[in-house]
């Protein structure tokens, strides 16, 4: 009995001794465990428990304004409201959906399409927006009742808006989400990027620099307090040359037609109004552009997207005779001080060049010529001068170079020569000769055939005429000192005689502009131009419409001059595709914009 | 009262009162942001875990040894009728309306298992076939009931409190490792039957990435705060994880993550030598005891304490799949907290009636 009480005493022991050798093992265990979470991979855990804890927040810079000359908004920020909600802090959607339904004013299909976005919702934790670019006015009775609506809230932002839309469409330009390739080059993927006009030319100094704002945030993401800030650096405003006030002027005048008015400072080359037709509304860009809105635009035969102004080049037509002119002058061509007889036709070889005056203009000198703008004399001056002269001269006066304004892309146009290499690029690029034909330069002598010129560069051409043969580079940006690109050397009475041959086209009694711009405010000096059209017939384009063929078949119409002519002030080109007639259809929208400068400079005189 | 006061295990006592104060100082860290509240009233269930404590240890251990079976059989009852009239609670019904108030009958139900077993094996050895098959029903059948809650940690407590005795109590070698084949061999069987929830925590653990958000995202957290800890900690209310509420129920299950990541290693090392320290004073305590009943009582007792620490720790530190046990004397809970201390008071009992009888001698026969 001893013995076996004695084996059971012993028997408990050994027993015991294996639960105190299991107590050590377990807790051992739990330490190793502990140990290798706080020792070994301590670091990689201090790591992640900072990502957990630390938020970097891009702050967005506002973008600088864009005003005209007396500080009109072309360019402004707009603050917009965006309700967005977080789906595992909302309960049942429903509730709260009725809630916003009912504040934001959706339609059922609306609500239903946001219902379905928070069911789907990949990531329950993350915010969901529902609504957005909403007013303070849809938002404030939201905002008010943001505490009783766990897991909704409302954030603020700004987008740009253009309170003169598409009147200002083509110089200004529009945004447009940064890209793959932008923010390769550093922007955040939700900043917007200036992709055209001012707002692309500007864009480093529109832009400003983000700020960034490291946030302590919980479990929820939400902040519970900025560590660290970097304010971002605000876009900067910038002030254009641009007179609203006179685009507007230049865009009534011009209606509905499609063309372009370019007005300059004769002096310092500032760009008063740069009017591109038919405009687009650059909002839409900003408010999300409908992919349909963009392929209309872009399907549009007459190209709204297009800036005519400097992207297009068109046939200066008789507004080059002013080149042909001052190439006589400076060659001391034996015509340019003399005359020649106008009998509505030149006949050379076995052709006929017509003048535009059939029944002929009879006795012509080059001041006449000019004033009513007679083709036979021209021919023949060309004809003196060879086709080098004038491709020299052109050159000379800025046209065929791209006039280096801030506004990329910039369309150069076509100065022929029938120097080699210039035949070798029109051989391979359009008309498969090797020789120049003497009736081609009589031809380019009058603005026809394969010359073309863009608006600016007529504006720039009527303003150096205008300062004294100083060819400037167009400045976008209000104040800036005149960048003079060259100086064409000219002999003062020479331009003297292009200048009173210019005055002569609006006053005397058989200028080509006399009816529309001797009543203009200030007295003006310039040339028309009507460019001839190849003409289509239906066949060629079955997409256009009968009357819009009629239309297309018109002649373009090209105005080209500046004022006062005593003391030059402004440059103006004025072209307009299927216009008709230079005087008639160009030359009021000139006299429009003096007069709407002439306004404003008596009334800043009475301010 | 003298006699009482010099046979108390003053070891126990001190580890005991280190625990409350070192589990009084994390829970604050854990709820100082929130419902400071919850402070106030785990120092309440102190107070009322220490008079149920002070309670027992004044209580003969007779009593108990006559009240067992009246106890067990009772709350085995309830636990049927769980299942029948049982409120739902997070997708498990665990809890009995019993009109004054909510009970867990599977909380009791742990206790009233070491409380029957200690009695089972106070006059017997689990040598013979009943005396072995016997405490296998009587723990076998409230498991059954408790797993079907779905209840997983209280079961595991149960089965780990029953094995360990039953160990204790002599059960030969051969039969041991015949039931260890047969529950390795079984696992496949208890994975069939498992909860999807529960399924899914096991796979978490194996791969805690695989779900970032859903169901490893508490193991997920919870390392991140033990690992970022680091070997002195973060610092007293400094812990990020817990300040900005990433670990979840960080007053609860997880508290030991806010101690780990506020107190570093040193302070989960303390911890541990207090558990251990503990652990120790029970089973050694139960080892002198003087009579078999006591012995056993303080085994299921440091049992059940070695699990809930385990399993704890275990969980938070990503070691095992997340099972709802307490940390025994930090996480906050009233109920827990008191019947632990209760438990405590038992042994405490032990070893007061162990010294008290004779103080002087070692007894030559458990079974006396």
């Amino acid at each position: 009995m001893h013995n076996k009480l004695f084996e059971i005493r012993q028997r408990f022991d050994v027993r015991m001794f294996i639960l105190y050798a299991t107590v050590p093992l377990l807790l051992g265990l739990l330490l190793f465990q502990i140990m290798r979470l706080q020792w070994f991979d301590h670091e990689k855990y201090m790591l992640q428990s900072e990502q957990n804890r630390l938020n970097l927040v891009p702050l967005l810079p506002v973008r600088g304004e864009i005003t005209d000359a007396h500080g009109k908004k072309l360019a402004i920020n707009r603050i917009a409201y965006r309700v967005s909600l977080i789906p595992e802090r909302i309960g049942h959607p429903d509730q709260i959906l009725d809630v916003l339904a009912a504040m934001l004013a959706w339609s059922p299909a609306k609500r239903a399409r946001i219902r379905k976005r928070i069911l789907r919702a990949r990531r329950p934790d993350r915010p969901v927006l529902v609504d957005d670019k909403l007013h303070w006015n849809q938002v404030a009775p939201l905002a008010a009742r943001l505490h009783h609506l766990p897991g909704v809230d409302v954030t603020a932002g700004s987008f740009r808006q253009y309170p003169y839309g598409e009147l200002t469409s083509h110089l200004i330009g529009y945004l447009s989400l940064s890209r793959e390739h932008d923010i390769d080059a550093g922007y955040l993927p939700t900043e917007f990027i200036g992709r055209t006009g001012v707002e692309r030319s500007f864009e480093s100094i529109l832009h400003g620099h983000p700020g960034y704002q490291r946030e302590e945030v919980d479990s929820r993401g939400r902040r519970v307090a900025v560590l660290q800030r970097t304010a971002p650096i605000m876009g900067k405003q910038i002030q254009l040359a641009l007179d609203v006030d006179v685009q507007q002027a230049a865009s009534d005048a011009v209606g509905n037609r499609t063309g372009a008015v370019v007005v300059m400072d004769v002096h310092t080359g500032a760009i008063i109004a740069m009017l591109s037709k038919p405009g687009y509304n650059t909002n839409l860009f900003i408010t999300g552009l409908e992919s349909q809105q963009w392929q209309a635009w872009l399907d549009n035969p007459e190209k709204p997207l297009l800036n005519r102004a400097t992207q297009a080049a068109y046939p200066p037509a008789s507004t080059f005779k002013l080149v042909t002119a001052m190439a006589g002058l400076q060659h001391g061509a034996r015509l340019a001080r003399g005359h020649t007889f106008c009998p509505g036709y030149l006949q050379f070889a076995d052709r006929r060049l017509r003048c535009w005056k059939r029944s002929g203009h009879g006795r012509m000198t080059l001041h006449s010529a000019l004033v009513q703008s007679c083709d036979v004399y021209f021919y023949k001056l060309g004809d003196q001068l060879g086709m080098a002269a004038i491709s020299d001269e052109a050159h000379e006066w800025g046209l065929g170079e791209k006039t280096r304004i801030d506004l990329p892309p910039e369309a150069r146009g076509i100065i022929p020569t029938h120097r080699p290499y210039m035949m070798a690029a029109i051989k391979d690029s359009q008309t498969k000769r090797k020789k120049w034909f003497r009736g081609e330069t009589m031809i380019t002598a009058i603005g026809q055939g394969a010359l073309t010129v863009t608006p600016l560069q007529m504006a720039r051409l009527a303003a150096a005429i205008a300062n004294g043969g100083d060819i400037l580079k167009p400045q976008i940006l209000a104040n800036q000192p005149a960048d003079i690109l060259h100086h064409v050397d000219i002999r003062p009475q020479d331009l003297h005689k292009i200048q009173q041959a210019m005055r002569g086209v609006v006053t005397e009694p058989h200028g080509t502009a006399r009816r529309v711009l001797s009543h203009a405010a200030w007295a003006a000096a310039g040339k028309t131009g009507t460019a001839q059209v190849v003409k289509m017939s239906q066949h060629d384009n079955k997409k256009i419409s009968k009357t819009d063929l009629l239309r297309r078949n018109k002649d373009h119409a090209w105005f080209m001059g500046y004022a006062p002519y005593k003391k030059p002030q402004i440059a103006i080109a004025v072209f307009i595709e299927h216009g008709g007639h230079g005087g008639s259809a160009a030359g009021p929208v000139a006299a429009a914009v003096i007069n709407a400068m002439a306004r404003k400079q008596v009334a800043m005189a009475a301010h | 009262m003298s006699r009482i006061l010099h046979s108390l295990d003053w070891l126990l006592l001190a580890g005991l009162l280190c625990l409350a104060a070192l589990g009084m100082l994390v829970l604050y860290a854990a709820v100082h942001q929130g419902d400071t509240g919850l402070w106030y009233k785990q120092a309440v269930y102190w107070g009322i875990g220490m008079v149920v404590f002070l309670t027992l240890c004044l209580t003969p251990l007779r009593i108990l040894g006559l009240a067992c079976w009246p106890i067990y059989g009772i709350v085995l009852l309830l636990l049927m009728l769980v299942p029948l009239i049982g409120d739902v609670h997070m997708g498990a019904r665990r809890w009995l309306d019993l009109g004054i108030a909510n009970i867990q009958p599977s909380e009791i139900m742990k206790w009233a298992l070491v409380f029957v077993l200690a009695n089972w094996f106070a006059s017997r050895e689990a040598r013979g076939s009943v005396e072995i098959i016997a405490p296998l029903l009587l723990a076998a059948i409230p498991a059954g009931l408790i797993v079907i809650q779905p209840d997983l940690g209280t079961t595991l407590v149960l089965l780990f409190a029953a094995t360990a005795m039953i160990i204790a109590a002599g059960l030969p070698w051969r039969l041991l490792a015949l039931a260890a084949s047969a529950a390795i061999a079984s696992l496949p069987v208890l994975w069939h039957f498992m909860h999807h929830y529960q399924k899914q925590r096991v796979l978490t653990l194996l791969d805690p990435q695989s779900d970032p958000l859903g169901a490893g995202y508490h193991v997920i957290q919870s390392t991140i705060a033990i690992g970022s800890g680091g070997l002195l900690g973060k610092g007293f209310l400094q812990g990020t994880q817990d300040r900005l509420h990433f670990l979840p129920e960080q007053h609860t299950d997880f508290i030991f993550s806010v101690l780990a990541e506020e107190g570093g290693f040193i302070a989960v090392t303390l911890l541990l030598a207090l558990y251990a320290l503990l652990i120790y004073r029970i089973l050694i305590i139960g080892h002198r005891a003087h009579n078999r009943f006591g012995s056993m009582l303080c085994i299921g007792v440091a049992a059940i304490f070695t699990l809930y620490i385990t399993v704890n720790i275990g969980m938070v530190s990503g070691l095992f799949p997340v099972v709802g046990l307490p940390l025994p004397f930090i996480s906050y809970g009233g109920s827990a907290l008191v019947t632990m201390l209760g438990a405590l008071g038992l042994v405490m009992r032990v070893a007061i009636e162990s010294r008290d009888s004779i103080p002087w001698q070692r007894p030559s026969s458990p079974l006396a």
